[in-house]
């Protein structure tokens, strides 16, 4: 295969500009949020032009301090995402690890099914899991918001192929360095996985911040909203908030966790959407 | 403390695919034993049977007399260096070579003591803190060995260890595990299919082809005296050369062979009883040749200068490759004929099995 002819320096021009401008247009609407979240709402009330016209305040986060709704569903998001990224990682490591390295009746059948999941909607379950959490008591409970989320195919094909890329001699060294099996796991190649770890819980952790359909059917009480839906909440109410000021600084609020995990991972994020073709 | 190793009736299977059929084996206490054989003779899954990576699917492993073959990998005794040296990139050199210890309660006192003395016998004790990534292919090579090293096995196994080293480190290396076994007594087995690895470091040679041994035998015997063609042909490079036997019989000194095509080749072997000539051939090694004014007829086509000697590639008149010697400053040179004469006492005669007959050992 030929190497990519390098490009020309027009042609350089040409796609820095085009950067920009692509930037431009995805920045824009954040930059747009983050300008009304310091807007006093009363201003914008008449228009949101007064974004423009230097009506600065930071009375919509000071109330935000204030409102202790938000912070329950700050709160509630955390847990949730922590627990559920926590979830993902425990058992799609589990699992890889038995589905890469041990042998056992079923085995490949098993993971066939387990990739099964990866082509059924969530749509496409939502009833039957909702009279099953129903029947269960699970629903308005942290449990009942992260368990769906845990049970993750993805999660558990991508520790399986991080496994199996491991070599077996690594295991069988262990083995004769009188290892049980759970310490070669733990010990072994577990820490050989980090890589794949960081990566898989750098997007679940995204997913469960984000997720906006499964907590609105479980998390009904005001008290088990997460974020998304609390904010979605106030919106609908809009009547009743104190106006888009305060609803942008909420937003911007949510967004806060998600930018510092992504500036702390930022290079497992880019591994990670590359397909790994970045070192 | 080393301890011998007795394989008996050794048999295993993948499936309906046997890889190694009813072996038996002795090795001595403090012994160096290579196995050899081309790629997929079996070899490399006996070691790992000896070590316990592969079941046993009949026969016995004892090793200092104990049983093992039913033990897990990790209690029968035995320390292993792999081909890829399989040391645990997370860790340091120094917890590479512990982690072993750790697993079965020695003192941390202990362990630092073995892990220093291990280091400082690899001249390795400055690299204790740095992990595998930051260490060259030969520093990888002694943490491996240094690994296996301080577990005091009661055997060392090693599988392939210097295949992935470049030619210059390859040679020192070997050197190097040569003095070691020298230094610690121990029992060690070697799988390679580098013959040189094997000639150099072997006390004996286990030859393996197709499942079975071929030969059991010192280097200089297993060359000189080849059990088999297979032996004949694997072992020596260049590899023995070998004509085809029209008939075989009884002359002056031994037994007088005749090549179509060719002419007479004398031997001094004595010839077999009843000696069955359908599928014979004869075994020539090119330090047993010499160019001289009467002998095989060969047009040479490669002339290849080893500096104190000279390896002549050419054909006989019947289509048959032969390779002799000259001196290092012969003159003869590609597309030149030459009579080659051979060395009668160094003759091999194989019959149509593969079966070898030499000339008997000078006294």
């Amino acid at each position: 295969m030929s190497a990519a002819a390098p490009i020309s320096r027009d042609q350089g021009r040409i796609l820095f500009w085009l950067a920009v401008v692509l930037s431009v247009l995805m920045l824009a609407p954040m930059a747009w949020v983050l300008l009304l979240s310091f807007t006093e709402n009363e201003a914008l009330s008449r228009g949101t032009e007064a974004a423009f016209g230097g009506h600065f305040t930071l009375k919509n986060y000071s109330d935000i301090a204030g409102n202790s709704g938000v912070f329950r569903w700050f709160l509630n998001s955390l847990i949730v995402a922590v627990g559920q990224t926590s979830g993902v990682l425990i058992m799609s490591s589990l699992a890889g690890y038995a589905f890469a390295r041990l042998e056992w009746p079923g085995r490949k059948v098993i993971f066939v099914i387990v990739l099964f999941g990866l082509a059924v909607p969530e749509q496409a379950v939502i009833i039957p899991r909702h009279q099953i959490f129903t029947t269960l008591n699970l629903h308005n409970t942290y449990i009942g918001l992260m368990l769906p989320g845990m049970s993750l195919p993805f999660g558990v094909f991508l520790m399986t192929q991080f496994f199996r890329a491991i070599p077996s001699e690594i295991d069988e060294a262990a083995l004769l360095d009188n290892a049980s099996r759970f310490r070669i796991f733990w010990k072994v190649l577990l820490p050989l996985t980090l890589p794949a770890q960081a990566t898989l819980g750098i997007f679940t952790f995204l997913m469960a911040w984000n997720d906006y359909w499964w907590p609105l059917i479980s998390g009904t009480d005001k008290e088990m909203y997460t974020l998304t839906i609390g904010i979605a909440s106030s919106q609908v109410n809009f009547a009743q908030t104190e106006g888009l000021g305060f609803l942008a600084a909420q937003a911007v609020f949510a967004a806060i966790p998600v930018l510092i995990v992504y500036i702390i991972f930022q290079r497992h994020v880019v591994t990670a959407v590359s397909g790994g073709a970045v070192k | 403390m080393s301890a011998e190793i007795d394989i008996r009736n050794l048999t295993k299977r993948y499936g309906g695919l046997t890889v190694l059929d009813d072996i038996s084996l002795s090795i001595a206490a403090g012994e160096f034993v290579v196995f050899l054989g081309p790629s997929g003779c079996g070899k490399s899954t006996l070691l790992r049977m000896i070590a316990g990576l592969e079941d046993v699917d009949a026969g016995e492993i004892h090793l200092g007399g104990d049983r093992i073959d039913g033990l897990a990998p990790g209690k029968r005794g035995v320390a292993m260096v792999f081909q890829s040296y399989a040391l645990y990139p997370h860790m340091s050199v120094r917890q590479n070579m512990a982690f072993g210890l750790e697993n079965v309660g020695i003192s941390k006192d202990e362990i630092e003591r073995r892990c220093m003395d291990a280091a400082k016998v690899l001249e390795i004790d400055h690299l204790l803190d740095r992990k595998p990534q930051m260490l060259s292919g030969g520093q990888r090579q002694r943490v491996a060995i240094g690994r296996a090293i301080v577990k005091e096995p009661k055997a060392f196994l090693f599988d392939e260890p210097l295949s992935n080293l470049d030619a210059a480190l390859r040679g020192r290396t070997r050197l190097e595990l040569a003095q070691l076994h020298q230094r610690l007594g121990a029992t060690m087995v070697f799988v390679t299919h580098d013959q040189i690895e094997a000639m150099t470091l072997a006390d004996r040679i286990v030859i393996m082809h197709d499942k079975k041994i071929e030969q059991i035998g010192a280097p200089m015997e297993v060359y000189q005296r080849p059990a088999t063609r297979f032996v004949a042909e694997f072992v020596g490079s260049p590899a023995m050369s070998i004509l085809p036997a029209a008939s075989v019989s009884a002359g002056t000194k031994g037994a007088s062979i005749e090549v179509d095509g060719v002419g007479t080749i004398d031997s001094a072997i004595p010839l077999p009883e009843g000696f069955n000539a359908d599928g014979a051939s004869v075994g020539i090694r090119a330090e047993d040749t010499r160019p001289s004014d009467t002998g095989l007829p060969l047009t040479v086509q490669v002339v290849e200068r080893l500096g104190d000697r000279t390896l002549l590639y050419g054909r006989l008149p019947n289509g048959s490759d032969l390779v002799a010697q000259d001196l290092g400053r012969t003159t003869v040179q590609a597309g030149d004929e030459v009579r080659i004469a051979v060395d009668p006492s160094a003759v091999h005669l194989f019959d149509g099995t593969g079966r070898a007959f030499h000339a008997p050992e000078e006294a």
